[in-house]
């Protein structure tokens, strides 16, 4: 094999090689991640965010813009401490509420931002103050329950 | 204990021993080998052309092999997966499945197999082969040193190739998956590129798919050149030292596979 | 054949490197050397002059080649000196040692010829490799050593296309590429059909004489060496147990040189491996 083939398969090697990578890059995975710097951090406090993971996703409308990036216990207040990132290009007013939802039934757990209609926005490091914890499930069926039996108890004691 | 039984037993004792220290030496000797490569690579890279015959032979080589396999693979991958998720209603999750399988794991590792049986095992055969038929000691005489002409181009080459092989074989995983799930089964187009776009994130699955095959392309690379130049310079040496390529490779790309996962792959907790 | 690169002015010279013009080529001067326990050479002396072919001969498994590599510097010492024109070659460093080895010329046995390329690019490897010439240059200085030895025909096949003869031919090609001071052969009489024998030996011979160097043969092919040489030692278990010229080798009354020289299956290399007494042995299971 001379010099000039070699080279040539060689150069349609690697180029092929890099349209793979650009390939997975581009068409197979999803490039928000990659500006992780590219947002503003939020601080949201929950008194339960149930089964919210690091980097679930951030929604607001159903959309994804942008990715939880710290999940802390405060000491004091025994309430969980969320930081989210947000994606530079969307601004969220003051009195934004974060709910914890699930999506579907058995779906992944992510934070909603509704925004709310104070002109002044939220900054870099800011807190939301308005927020809903998430729903689980036990403490739902447990408080069903109680209903049933308190309905029922009283029903009875007529 | 009759003597005879002591005997076989300090002589089993004996032997373990110098095993254990055996292997533990050449582990030794193999560290001052990559030191070297390393430290003779300029030289190499210098005569790039050198370099580049030897991704020729490494990866284009392995094309075939690499790209077949690839399609194969995403193509069961899909076939499986699709009969166990439509258990859980879960049928158009499918594109994720398969390309986080093949991105995160399947890809880099598969690759990395079939890149030490294939070119791993040629590069120690071509090695050991040059040192039998004396042609490295020719090189040494002729004061030009064998490991900056013959090895590390050899071990660049290895290296180069493995992740391009690596995401070569991812592609066509996904693609043989596409063909399966899409064309064949009749699930969604929208929904299996769709899931498949949301669910894989650039950063980790794809780079650190592209760090693990860097990982393995170094090791396999190293074992490989490693094997060849420490051979017996017999016909029957360069035979076991290329059986040792391929074993001790596939052992290392799925001891450091799993190293690796633990600590890339942790995100699912807290 | 006009020598292309004069001794002196091999611009390679450093300080690394002190050739002396005036001493012998090769000297080893009591010489031991041992692989890990087993003694191979034991107190070897010997001298090559400048200019001359001597010949290094003895059974399988002596040490010969272990002399060739102690003199190329791949091996060290464990006792005594060995001194090329004058400059210990233990003693140098990498760069030295780089120096001394581009003044060397080796042709190991089966000619050690590089399979992934062409005779006319395994010729031209040390030029490439150590010298600046335009390629021009390098396709005559190829083609004039290919036609030293014959070949010049063969210039495109590839190694595995060549007879052991002609292979043999293209690895002198190559040793002498750069005109060396020195030239060592292992063995270049190994496996050749009578034709190619004289054909080796005649070209040693002519080459020696042609561009000036020095030569040393190792073999045990007694009978051409005597023809070409001009002078012999023969080394058995580690020691020199004789030497001279070729005159004096095949007048010698000695019992190893006779042995040596004639071919005798018995003498002071004995027939018998060691082994225990014959009777007792074969009657051992008898009672």
């Amino acid at each position: 094999m001379n010099r000039s083939a070699i080279d040539l398969w060689v150069g349609i090697f690697v180029a092929v090689g890099f349209g793979a990578i650009l390939f997975m890059a581009l068409k197979v995975g999803n490039l928000l991640t990659l500006d992780r710097a590219a947002g503003y951090r939020i601080e949201a406090n929950f008194d339960n965010i149930g089964g919210l993971k690091l980097r679930a996703p951030v929604k607001a409308a159903g959309v994804v813009i942008g990715r939880v990036e710290a999940v802390r216990l405060n000491p004091k207040t025994y309430e969980a401490l969320v930081t989210l990132r947000v994606d530079n290009q969307y601004a969220f007013s003051k009195d934004t509420i974060a709910s914890i939802n699930t999506s579907g039934l058995l779906g992944e757990v992510y934070v909603a931002l509704d925004a709310g209609g104070d002109p002044v926005m939220l900054k870099d490091g800011e807190r939301i103050t308005k927020t809903q914890s998430a729903v689980v499930i036990e403490k739902l069926i447990s408080q069903f329950l109680f209903d049933k039996a308190a309905e029922g108890g009283g029903g009875n004691k007529k | 204990m009759s003597s005879d039984a002591l005997a076989g037993v300090t002589h089993f004792l004996r032997r373990l021993g110098g095993a254990v220290t055996g292997s533990i030496s050449r582990l030794g000797f193999a560290s001052r080998f990559m030191l070297a490569i390393v430290w003779h690579s300029p030289q190499a890279l210098r005569r790039f052309q050198l370099t580049i015959r030897e991704v020729y032979f490494a990866g284009v080589l392995s094309l075939v092999i690499i790209l077949m396999s690839g399609l194969f693979v995403g193509m069961v991958l899909s076939l499986q997966g699709y009969e166990t998720l439509k258990r859980y209603g879960a049928d158009e999750q499918l594109g994720i499945l398969v390309a986080l399988s093949l991105v995160r794991e399947l890809g880099p590792v598969m690759a990395g197999l079939l890149f030490a049986s294939r070119a791993g095992s040629a590069i120690t055969a071509e090695i050991g082969l040059m040192k039998t038929t004396e042609q490295l000691a020719a090189m040494e005489m002729m004061a030009v040193d064998p490991l900056a002409r013959v090895i590390a181009p050899r071990f660049w080459g290895g290296v180069i190739s493995m992740p391009l092989l690596a995401a070569l074989f991812s592609a066509f995983g996904i693609f043989g998956g596409y063909l399966v799930g899409v064309r064949l089964i009749g699930i969604d187009d929208g929904a299996f590129w769709g899931q498949m776009k949301a669910g894989v994130d650039v950063w980790p699955d794809v780079t650190n798919g592209i760090i693990k095959s860097l990982v393995f392309g170094v090791a396999v690379s190293l074992i490989a050149v490693f094997e060849g130049y420490d051979a017996k310079p017999t016909a029957e040496g360069v035979s076991t030292a290329t059986t040792r390529t391929v074993v001790i490779s596939s052992l290392v790309i799925l001891a450091l596979d799993f190293v690796m996962t633990v600590f890339m792959f942790r995100g699912g907790g807290q | 054949m006009p020598a292309a690169f004069p001794a002196e002015s091999h611009h390679a010279l450093t300080d690394t490197c002190h050739l002396d013009p005036d001493a012998a080529a090769i000297e080893l001067v009591d010489v031991s050397f041992a692989y890990d326990r087993r003694p191979v050479l034991r107190g070897i002396t010997m001298t090559v002059p400048r200019g001359k072919i001597v010949a290094i001969m003895g059974g399988s498994g002596c040490g010969k080649t272990t002399i060739l590599r102690l003199i190329g510097g791949q091996l060290k010492p464990n006792a005594g000196k060995v001194l090329a024109a004058g400059q210990s070659v233990p003693d140098l460093d990498a760069d030295g040692l780089y120096a001394l080895r581009r003044r060397f010329g080796m042709l190991f046995q089966f000619g050690a010829l590089f399979t992934d390329m062409t005779v006319f690019e395994n010729i031209a490897f040390p030029m490439r490799e150590h010298t600046d010439l335009s390629e021009e240059l390098i396709r005559d200085l190829v083609l004039m050593k290919l036609h030293a030895v014959g070949l010049r025909g063969a210039a495109q096949l590839m190694p595995a296309e060549l007879s052991g003869g002609m292979a043999r031919r293209v690895a002198l090609a190559r040793a002498i590429a750069l005109d060396p001071m020195l030239v060592m052969y292992d063995e270049p009489f190994a496996g050749l059909d009578p034709i190619s024998l004289g054909v080796v030996g005649q070209l040693i011979r002519k080459l020696n004489d042609a561009l000036g160097t020095t030569s040393i043969v190792v073999t045990h092919d007694v009978y051409e060496s005597l023809k070409i040489v001009d002078y012999l030692y023969f080394v058995s278990e580690g020691r020199i147990v004789a030497e001279g010229t070729p005159d004096k080798v095949r007048a010698s009354t000695d019992r190893f040189v006779r042995q040596f020289v004639d071919g005798e299956s018995d003498g002071p290399v004995p027939f018998h491996y060691p082994a225990p007494d014959y009777r007792k042995d074969l009657f051992a299971d008898v009672q």
